[in-house]
């Protein structure tokens, strides 16, 4: 049964049509994919399906009914919900609190708090997961908070539902869990919409899919069965996906392996972390792997002065280092930080592309009289935006401007830029489309091979085992493994898990 | 990723409201509408002694635009500029007066007690991660409080000859000395936030934080510096109103200060520097002063009393905070098709 039909939807925006025709349907119980490089219009789709942009022309047909959505809240009463790339919650708040936020049980206007925490735990219930509908959600963790989403959007009796990138910050483990919960919605009747980078989910829970190129259908609700991989990459990008052939270097020759560029020794922080050691050789990808919530960011933060080491020492160059803030380590030691979240700490979106990409060396562009003038900033900034390929009209244009993909090109580039000699990146290619993801696997290696010692961090499992030499284990603050990096996906990934696995069971021992 | 890469510049391109964006224009067509207005019906606007008192007020709003400017691109905002600024003065006038030290010496006194004033609500602001507005709301009470307890609301009225006079000297018989003081501070502030990597490091503090943070700047130093260089600032402006008044009276900024607060929002915010921080316009800044300045005087000579001017100058904040707005949600709409 058709629960849902989009026929020949445009939008326009200023100078730019980011819709053009677009059409597809959804069947009750079915699991959709909805797939495209970035800037291909899915957004834009997904906000004209939950009320948040009017299309300028097509029709939305839900169950039959043409509708028109002239606010979220009229998606919300036809029973379509979305639950976002970000978190859409209000973190103080208890978890029943948000998922009956819509619909609070109440007499004379007072809230019966019984009447609502027995509802929400009916729909936490139903999903099968053990949250207190009591707990506040800044207590939970990013993949309960989905959860706590999706049971919202069915108080909200939705039976179509988009979800749009939700494994993006989610653990192999979660993503399971998550996966199995949708099945279990779609053999209910639910309608469901999957939008994702990872093909290897798209493959593993979808029926049919739509690919949207450039605002059009490149193809329109096909049965996945009917395509494989490299013709769904080749509908996205509209040629065939080169997959980049690592070049063999033989580039971490070990030829001074008595002088690591970071050793880390016996290391403890403030935020929680215990006994962490481990060595990083000039020219080495060191992988850092956990799931979320075990401290990975949080140590790679720690490392840069961002937080407090109480024990231990740290060594960059075999000389010992005490990095008190982030411009020490720049300044001192030249080490660096990618982000994983480019929005809130990797750019800043409202100035230039040239300012963003020399901020980490502002101090050495000063001329004789110590001043610093747009030219000069530029001149510093030119090479490695080319070679980054950044593309833009102009150097001068707002970060804030650019594509996920070109955003995340000027947060690696201002690293660069300050020649760090140790760099650590953090989850570099989330929500980032297939062509940019390779180019900057390509980015990684190429600087690895140049000498850059590489601590990366990263819960894509498939970047992993491209990327890294070794792997380090994380688990709860604690450093609980390694694997060498084989490059054969099955076994590392296997190994990888069963590190963890082990850990847990240990874990739940205690 | 082929024509969606273009898609920047082609919204770019097309902005129905860029004037909106770039409000140097408006400002200054603004400000020959009503200079032309006044000339034809308020008498006496263009002779040469309302042109050279006009200057005075002008450049004194010009310096107490900045003095709140160089903290709203920090994000944050000083309600004490007042307070300061009359208990500088006031301390630079006892230096003059009750010390006997050279007017110069006074004056760089004053000024950098100003600054210190200043760091003091920077410091706190940082230390204790409240927000500068609950910060300066108290330091405001607290400075101009302690400022009257000390000189028993007193005035300096015996200054230096040497020093009233900046107040009184006029070139060509209708340009205030006063007014090249504030083009040459802002002439300073220009190349500060244009020219050095102290300027874009409080821009980029001041935009985001947490980036900035991330990226090698102290942004906690870039805030007390900017706190610190408002209360310089501040000083600079009590200084050249003590100088018009030939005197250093604690009540020149009204109770607490409070008479250079509308003026102070409203120079920065007239001239673009957005209250979200990170981006500020010292041209800007000085126009909207010159706009406001231009408006009362217009206003007084058409024998307006005092509270229409404060309706007047309530009314013209709120149009340029929703103006501000307008401005934040447009170029955030921009952002957002672009992302998609």
């Amino acid at each position: 049964m058709t629960v849902l039909a989009v026929s020949s939807v445009s939008k326009l925006f200023p100078g730019v049509r980011a819709l053009d025709q677009a059409s597809f349907d959804l069947q009750a119980g079915s699991i959709h994919a909805l797939l495209g490089e970035n800037g291909a219009g899915k957004s834009t789709l997904i906000k004209i399906l939950t009320g948040v942009y009017t299309p300028e022309a097509g029709t939305l047909m839900v169950d039959g009914q043409t509708r028109k959505f002239a606010t979220p809240r009229d998606a919300l009463l036809a029973g379509i919900s979305a639950v976002h790339q970000e978190r859409n919650l209000i973190s103080y708040f208890s978890a029943a609190e948000n998922i009956m936020l819509e619909s609070l049980p109440n007499a004379r206007g007072m809230i019966n708090f019984k009447q609502m925490h027995e509802q929400a735990a009916h729909w936490l219930e139903s999903l099968n997961v053990g949250i207190d509908p009591r707990t506040p959600v800044s207590k939970l963790s990013v993949a309960q908070m989905q959860l706590v989403e999706i049971a919202k959007a069915l108080a909200q009796q939705a039976h179509i539902l988009l979800l749009d990138e939700p494994t993006a910050s989610l653990t192999p483990h979660e993503t399971t869990h998550l996966f199995e919960l949708l099945r279990q919605l779609r053999d209910n009747g639910t309608a469901l919409v999957f939008v994702s980078h990872k093909l290897e989910e798209v493959f593993e829970l979808c029926d049919r899919v739509t690919v949207l190129r450039d605002g059009k259908n490149a193809c329109q609700s096909q049965p996945l069965a009917e395509l494989d991989r490299q013709q769904l990459v080749k509908l996205m990008i509209g040629r065939e996906e080169q997959i980049p052939e690592r070049p063999d270097t033989g580039r971490h020759s070990n030829d001074n392996p008595d002088s690591p560029a970071l050793d880390v020794r016996n290391v403890d922080t403030l935020s929680g972390h215990r006994d962490i050691s481990f060595s990083l050789k000039k020219g080495e990808i060191l992988g850092l792997y956990g799931l979320v919530g075990s401290g990975r960011s949080e140590f790679a933060k720690a490392l840069i002065g961002l937080d407090t080491i109480t024990r231990g020492e740290i060594r960059l160059d075999s000389i010992p280092a005490t990095i008190k803030d982030v411009r020490t380590a720049l300044a001192q030691y030249r080490m660096g930080y990618v982000s994983e979240d480019r929005k809130s700490e990797g750019l800043i979106l409202e100035h230039s592309i040239t300012s963003n990409i020399a901020i980490t060396i502002w101090d050495d562009l000063k001329n004789s009289l110590r001043l610093l003038g747009n030219r000069r900033e530029t001149a510093a900034a030119q090479p490695h935006a080319q070679r980054l390929q950044v593309r833009t009209p102009s150097l001068q244009q707002q970060v804030g401007n650019l594509s996920g993909g070109n955003q995340q090109k000027v947060s690696v580039a201002k690293w660069l830029a300050a020649r760090a000699s140790v760099l650590i990146i953090d989850e570099p290619t989330v929500g980032i489309d297939i062509n940019t993801k390779n180019y900057l696997h390509e980015l990684i290696w190429q600087l690895a091979s140049e000498g850059t010692a590489i601590l990366l961090i990263s819960s894509d499992m498939p970047e992993m085992t491209l990327l890294a030499d070794r792997i380090l284990i994380m688990n709860d603050f604690k450093l609980t493994g390694e694997v060498a990096n084989t490059r054969d996906y099955e076994s590392v990934s296997q190994a990888i898990m069963s590190t963890i696995h082990q850990q847990d069971t240990t874990l739940e021992q205690h | 990723m082929t024509s969606h890469t273009t898609t920047p510049t082609e919204a770019s391109r097309f902005r129905p409201f860029a004037f909106l964006t770039s409000n140097i224009t408006g400002l200054v067509l603004l400000i020959a509408l009503l200079a032309t207005f006044y000339s034809m019906y308020a008498t006496g606007f263009t002779s040469k002694f309302n042109l050279y008192t006009m200057g005075r007020v002008m450049a004194i709003d010009i310096v107490i635009g900045f003095a709140m400017m160089v903290v709203l691109v920090t994000g944050g905002l000083n309600l004490a500029v007042g307070a300061i600024g009359v208990a500088a003065a006031m301390f630079g006038g006892w230096a003059m007066e009750s010390l006997g030290l050279h007017w110069g010496f006074g004056a760089l006194l004053a000024l950098a007690f100003g600054g210190v004033l200043g760091a003091i609500n920077g410091l706190a602001t940082v230390k204790t991660g409240v927000h500068s507005f609950v910060i300066t709301l108290a330091t405001m009470s607290v400075y101009f409080g302690a400022m009257i307890v000390l000189t028993e609301a007193e005035a300096f009225r015996a200054l230096p000859k040497d020093f009233t006079v900046i107040g009184k000297t006029r070139y060509y018989g209708f340009v205030s000395a006063l007014l090249p003081i504030a083009l040459a501070t802002g002439a300073i502030l220009l190349v500060l936030f244009r020219y050095t990597a102290l300027g874009r490091k409080i821009k980029a503090a001041g935009a985001n934080p947490r980036a900035a943070e991330l990226s090698g700047i102290a942004v906690g130093n870039t805030v007390v510096f900017c706190h610190c260089l408002s209360g310089v600032l501040a000083a600079l402006a009590g200084l050249m109103l003590t100088a018009r008044n030939g005197a250093a009276l604690p009540s020149m900024a009204g109770h607490v200060g409070q008479d250079w607060l509308l003026p102070s929002f409203l120079a920065p915010v007239l001239g673009g520097t957005l209250l979200t921080g990170g981006t500020l316009s010292v041209v800007g800044t000085a126009l909207g002063a010159i706009l406001v300045s231009v408006i009362t005087t217009g206003l007084l000579l058409m024998k307006f009393a005092d509270f229409w001017l404060n309706l007047f100058l309530g009314l013209i904040l709120l149009a340029a905070v929703l103006l501000d707005r307008v401005r934040s949600v447009y170029a955030a709409r921009r952002q957002q098709m672009q992302v998609d």
